[in-house]
């Protein structure tokens, strides 16, 4: 279930053009897809962003798109994930996928809206954080709900703790794309669309999905998660600051936790300070540096630092998490002088992903269940995590690729797609 | 790195639904695939010469809703159409049409910018054989019981609104909806929403009512009390908003008239509360189709009326040069991308609470992308038939779309600082009316030239 073409961005010569999605037919959905394109444009070394097949749809959890890039960390290709509303907005963009090859010569974002491509100038952007960008693009474009996935300054400085960000939050970028983003000047992919996504069958694909998520547990916050790994308490440890829970698309579980501590956490009032807290997006970055002793506020404040810089808060909170500070100015200085020593990981776990798939999903269950949830997860743009904590009926949504594309799709090719 | 060019092909793309939603699905589009309207494009297409050439009203006072038109229009396969102001009805621009449509908006500047010159151009048109549906505003614009200047001159259909009174009751909802001035006294709508119309005594044996009644949305339109009538209102769905607790409403409203019509001359008159043409009203339409029909049928060969112009099968520009349609691709390409642009800028400032009230009438956000829509869905036509268009006749429309652009996001800036942003949204409505009515003309030209062909 895509609409639109695959773009290819050319940003050696600041040209795009558009192709049949036809061509990544034979590849499958979802990663299959980017992958395949991936090798195809491989001697460019290409940025490939792309979406899954149910991604953006009423599917539970159907949040998932992906950036398949080589990653400057491992030299290998790595896949990092676009939760919140980037994957469903990918899908909405009117690209199936797209393909950015080439390095420009000065920095430049890309505007993606409706199936129109844009090359914007980013001189104004290059140098400012991830909020300041995602504030600049929305007000240029004018709309607040464009999902800005851009490169901070540690991305533009080539870091090894590069991470691209998703809008304010950060992201599960562990692979350092983020990093290959500014080393091609691509300070940042910008992405709306108002079209409609058009299932096969649709009232038989909107009642299967809704049957679905009645059925989904809806618990918040972080705890499925803790108690999964046999960690601590991060709910807990983050409660008394604790202003909202917030899903990514159509997720039942909303893990997503906004926190306050520039204002009371009780004040419900949109128009109190600008920026109160932070949205805690990496629940490995909550445990690492509560394990470390961190008292939950500078903690919170050492991950927005991190998710403006465009910083791994994955890495970062382990690296910070030997040295608890409380002090803000001495967390700031803190950030600033993270040297990417720490390797990526979740406490309590000697997992650090495998083979294209970093550990932004904690390593619940046997390693082949693990990998399970990646691969059908990345096929039709499920997030693993929630596949993994969920419980949720596999058969019955890998039962919705009918309704949604007329393609029946078994377990015995899931593995023949994405190995 | 994965090796993976030794997977097996699995034909995936080739199942795979590419989805052309953007171009008209949803309710819109099942809408418009119904068949009901197939035995209505086939009568007019049986017209021969009696094909009507219809004129549309964008003038002083329309609001969005003639747009609805442009939909039913196409529905029923009539592309001869023109899109027209008052400058056009007062300098007897309607002599070219047999058919006037005129939607709903500010009847206050409808009837001040016709005047009473364009009284007497409608008057003239109708008994000279045309054609002439007024829904909501434009009917209450021709009611003869709608006799307070600047209406007076404006009488083709006997009827009184019912829906006035000088000290209306305060409404449980949608207060900006409620009330327009009517001298000492007030018009008001005690209902917004879908009602429930079944044949008056004009209408009985129309093949829409075959089947029972029919629904249609009244936003403001007249509740009309009438000797004659085509249809009546005969309930309320509950899909619609209550303003006066919903027994009184009813009791308003039933047994009312919904739809009169007059025949003057050689023509035919009409006054519709409800707006038939109204593209999710799948029956409302097909009994405007009716109407139409029934018109086409009675009037006298002799009448003087236009019988409209002859479909061409072959297109007057004739195939572009290569060069030529590379550049009407790229014309094409800016239109695309600044109509998507625009429209992102008015789905954000629909989140924002604020409307404007221009005239009598009020705008919400939401008209903005109202407006574009119309250009989106119908843009990958001109795509299709790009070798028929003059970039001189696309350059305006891209120069004018990159300029509702810049208008809505300065618009946005000018809402979020929170200073009067009147000014600037009636500049932007503005614009993206006469724009879409300009765009429109293109592309319904390109329908009727395509007549024939196998579009």
């Amino acid at each position: 279930m895509y609409y639109g073409d695959t773009l290819l961005v050319n940003l050696d010569t600041g040209t795009t053009e558009q192709f049949s999605f036809d061509e990544v037919g034979v590849f499958g959905p979802g990663l299959a897809a980017g992958i395949g394109l991936y090798e195809k444009y491989g001697d460019a070394d290409p940025l490939v962003i792309g979406s899954g097949l149910l991604t953006g749809t009423t599917a539970p959890a159907s949040c998932l798109g992906f950036v398949v890039g080589k990653s400057p960390l491992t030299g290998e290709v790595a896949v990092s994930p676009l939760g919140l509303y980037a994957g469903a907005e990918v899908k909405l963009s009117g690209f199936a996928m797209i393909v950015i090859r080439g390095t420009s010569d000065k920095p430049v974002y890309l505007w993606l809206h409706d199936g129109v491509a844009d090359i914007q100038d980013a001189s104004a952007l290059w140098g400012r954080d991830n909020w300041e960008t995602t504030d600049a693009i929305r007000q240029e474009m004018g709309e607040g709900l464009i999902q800005v996935i851009s490169a901070g300054p540690a991305c533009e400085e080539g870091s090894r703790l590069a991470s691209f960000s998703i809008d304010y939050w950060g992201s599960g970028d562990t692979a350092g794309l983020g990093a290959a983003m500014g080393a091609r000047k691509l300070k940042a992919v910008a992405l709306r669309g108002l079209g409609m996504l058009d299932p096969e069958d649709p009232e038989a694909y909107y009642e299967a999905t809704m049957e679905m998520l009645a059925g989904s547990p809806a618990e918040p916050g972080f705890g499925r998660l803790s108690k999964g790994l046999g960690a601590g308490d991060v709910d807990g440890w983050l409660k008394p600051m604790v202003h909202r829970y917030r899903s990514c698309f159509a997720c039942p579980a909303a893990c997503n936790t906004f926190v306050k501590y520039n204002e009371p956490a009780s004040v419900l009032a949109p128009d109190g300070v600008d920026e109160p807290g932070v949205m805690v997006t990496s629940a490995a970055a909550a445990l690492w540096l509560m394990g470390g002793g961190w008292e939950a506020e500078p903690a919170c404040r050492a991950m927005e630092a991190m998710a403006r810089a465009g910083i791994d808060q994955v890495r970062g909170a382990r690296e910070l998490a030997e040295k608890p500070l409380k002090d803000p100015a001495g967390v700031a200085a803190a950030v600033s002088a993270l040297t990417g020593s720490a390797a990526a990981g979740w406490p309590s776990s000697d997992r650090v992903g495998s083979g294209l798939f970093g550990p932004w999903v904690p390593p619940l269950g046997s390693p082949d269940e693990w990998m399970e949830a990646h691969r059908l997860g990345y096929l039709l743009g499920i997030c693993p995590t929630y596949l993994l904590t969920s419980g949720i009926d596999r058969g019955a949504l890998l039962g919705l690729c009918g309704p949604a594309s007329g393609v029946e799709l078994d377990t015995g090719r899931i593995a023949e797609m994405l190995p | 790195m994965h090796a993976l060019n030794s997977r097996q092909h699995c034909d995936w793309g080739q199942r795979v639904k590419l989805s052309d939603a953007p171009h008209g699905g949803g309710r819109l589009g099942r809408a418009a695939a119904d068949p009901a309207y197939l035995r209505y494009r086939r009568a007019f297409e049986a017209a021969g010469d009696a094909y009507p050439s219809v004129a549309v009203y964008v003038g002083a006072g329309a609001s969005h809703s003639w747009m609805w038109f442009a939909d039913l229009l196409e529905r029923l396969g009539l592309h001869d159409i023109a899109f027209v102001t008052e400058e056009e009805v007062t300098t007897e621009g309607l002599s070219r049409f047999g058919v006037l449509m005129v939607g709903g908006g500010d009847t206050y500047a409808m009837a001040e910018g016709m005047g009473p010159g364009g009284a007497g151009a409608l008057e003239g048109f109708v008994r000279s054989g045309g054609f002439y549906h007024g829904s909501c505003a434009g009917g209450y614009l021709v009611l003869r019981g709608v006799d307070r200047p600047p209406f007076t001159p404006f009488a083709l259909v006997d009827g009184e609104m019912v829906n006035v009174m000088g000290s209306p009751p305060e409404p449980r909802c949608l207060e900006h909806k409620y009330l327009a001035p009517y001298g000492p006294d007030w018009v008001f709508h005690p209902v917004y929403g879908e009602v429930v119309l079944g044949p008056g005594i004009e209408g009985r044996g129309f093949e829409c009512f075959a089947s029972g009644d029919i629904k249609a949305p009244l936003f403001g339109g007249p509740v009309i009390a009438s000797m004659s009538s085509v249809a009546d209102f005969t309930g309320v769905s509950d899909r619609a908003a209550f303003l006066w607790p919903r027994d009184e409403a009813e009791r308003l409203l039933e047994g009312r008239r919904a739809v009169v019509s007059a025949s003057l001359g050689g023509g035919t008159a009409v006054a519709s509360g409800p707006h038939l043409e109204h593209p999710l009203f799948v029956g409302a339409n097909t009994l405007l189709a009716e109407l139409l029909l029934r018109h086409l049928k009675e009037a006298p060969a002799d009448t003087g009326a236009p019988s409209g112009r002859a479909p061409s099968t072959t297109p007057p520009h004739g195939l572009n040069p290569t060069a030529a349609t590379a550049q009407v691709e790229t014309l094409l390409g800016e239109i695309r991308r600044q109509v998507s642009n625009a429209r992102i800028v008015g789905f954000g400032l629909e989140k924002m609470p604020i409307t404007w009230r221009i005239g009598v009438k009020v705008w919400e956000p939401e008209k903005i992308r109202t407006f574009l829509d119309y250009a989106w869905r119908r843009l990958p036509y001109l795509y299709a038939r790009a070798l028929y268009l003059d970039p001189a006749e696309l350059e305006p429309l891209a120069a004018g779309y990159a300029e509702v652009t810049r208008l809505a996001r300065s618009l946005k800036i000018t809402i979020e600082s929170d200073t009067d942003s009147q000014p600037e949204a009636q500049s932007l409505l503005t614009r993206l009316k006469e724009l879409t009515a300009s765009f429109l003309s293109l592309y319904f030209r390109l329908r009727l030239e395509a007549r024939g062909d196998h579009d």
